[in-house]
């Protein structure tokens, strides 16, 4: 079973990167074998609509589940079509969020966290 | 000869100044190119000849076909498209409406329809003033969808006084491209002055001709004067931070209305620009 989290790098002690759409790197890790590989967001400098090419890409990738920060509403309507579970308001490391994730403490989110273009800023 | 009115800051009194110039001229056409937020007609009050649509045609995708739209969602370069398995989401905001997504996807199941982006309005103030303004609908990005209507409205052969939307981004540029002259107005305070000089590298860019009038002279320091001076740039007229004009402004009054010497000192200006111009190869 794989899980996608958002990461500021590409280890696991990278921090959880708040956004989906606009983070830097994607990390999918795969629960059987204790894997994981880190993908570079290429939908970082999208101009617009960064979540929903974020979202397909994802979907691709065959995940079960998506650990981040924040999901905009674009996002969440790609990720809830590819019936892929969703959870935010995740900080600290990335392996931190596998553990939880792991030891069942997350909860499902059922709505959109944020706008969109909510993870536009200057300097993200 | 088109004229633009343009100004990097917000606020800093294009519209005052536009309108001045209009009912100085007379006889000239009048077009609103803030399309996101017109407020002209407030002070030229116009009578209403006629309100046309604006449209763009953007894609539906006929998905009862059961064929797979994957290939556009793939070539969709604003992400207005995603495709999970059978399930097609359209994202009417991002589209630009080019098109590629009928090309490239399955044939005869990606259409096209008309979407309404905003109006164009005409109407007339006086004899004299041909005026024009244009409506983005709220929530649409289209901006210079609505301006490229107004555009092919635009008749050279008269003075044509254009009062472009605050900035210096894609709708100021799509405004003044295609004047003979630019009057940028600033107040004297560190912001206009930091939005002026970048409206002038834009006008640079552009190879417009433009001056600076002063608006709200007497608040903030002398850097916009100094500059100016510095790099012989012309300006055309300072006007006085002054509460009366603010109170005139704020009852749908025009500097005119203010003190009507205002009429026979853009009247000089425009006559002054109009001189600049024809002295252009």
């Amino acid at each position: 079973m794989k899980l996608c989290i958002t990461s500021t790098g590409t280890s696991l002690d990278s921090n959880v990167d708040p956004r989906f759409g606009r983070c830097p790197y994607f990390i999918i890790y795969d629960t059987d074998s204790g894997t994981f590989e880190s993908i570079e967001n290429a939908s970082r400098q999208a101009m617009g609509g960064a979540g929903i090419q974020a979202g397909q890409f994802i979907a691709s990738k065959e995940v079960v589940a998506v650990i981040t920060g924040n999901f905009g509403p674009n996002a969440f309507r790609v990720l809830q079509t590819a019936k892929i579970k969703m959870y935010s308001g995740i900080s600290g490391t990335v392996r931190e969020a596998i553990e939880k994730y792991k030891s069942g403490q997350l909860t499902e989110t059922s709505s959109p966290d944020v706008e969109s273009h909510h993870g536009m800023g200057r300097n993200s | 000869m088109i004229i633009s009115v343009a100004s990097g800051k917000g606020g800093t009194g294009k519209t005052t100044v536009a309108v001045c110039m209009a009912l100085a001229a007379e006889q000239c056409q009048f077009i609103d190119y803030d399309v996101e937020a017109p407020n002209a007609d407030i002070f030229l009050k116009p009578e209403i000849k006629n309100i046309k649509k604006v449209t763009i045609k953007q894609p539906y995708f006929l998905t009862e076909t059961g064929k797979s739209f994957s290939k556009c969602a793939e070539f969709c370069h604003y992400n207005a498209l995603a495709v999970i398995s059978s399930e097609v989401m359209f994202y009417p905001e991002l589209c630009h409406g080019c098109g590629g997504c009928i090309l490239v996807g399955p044939e005869g199941a990606v259409r096209e329809k008309d979407v309404e982006v905003g109006e164009v309005t005409k109407g007339f103030t006086g004899p004299g003033i041909d005026f024009l303004k244009g409506n983005l609908t709220p929530g649409s990005m289209r901006t210079t969808t609505v301006q490229n209507d107004l555009e092919k409205m635009i008749k050279k052969k008269d003075l044509v006084i254009i009062d472009s939307p605050p900035g210096n981004s894609c709708s100021m540029v799509m405004s003044v491209k295609n004047s003979d002259y630019c009057v940028l107005v600033t107040e004297p305070t560190p912001y206009g002055f930091n939005d002026l000089v970048i409206s002038m590298e834009v006008l640079d860019m552009l190879k417009i001709s433009y001056g600076v009038i002063i608006n709200r002279d007497g608040i903030g320091d002398s850097n916009v004067e100094d500059y100016c001076r510095g790099k012989n740039i012309k300006l055309l007229i300072k006007i006085p931070n002054d509460v009366e004009i603010a109170k005139c402004y704020s009852k749908g009054g025009t500097l005119l209305d203010y003190d009507v010497s205002y009429k026979a000192k853009f009247q000089n200006i425009l006559k002054e620009i109009e001189g600049l111009c024809s002295k252009k190869p």
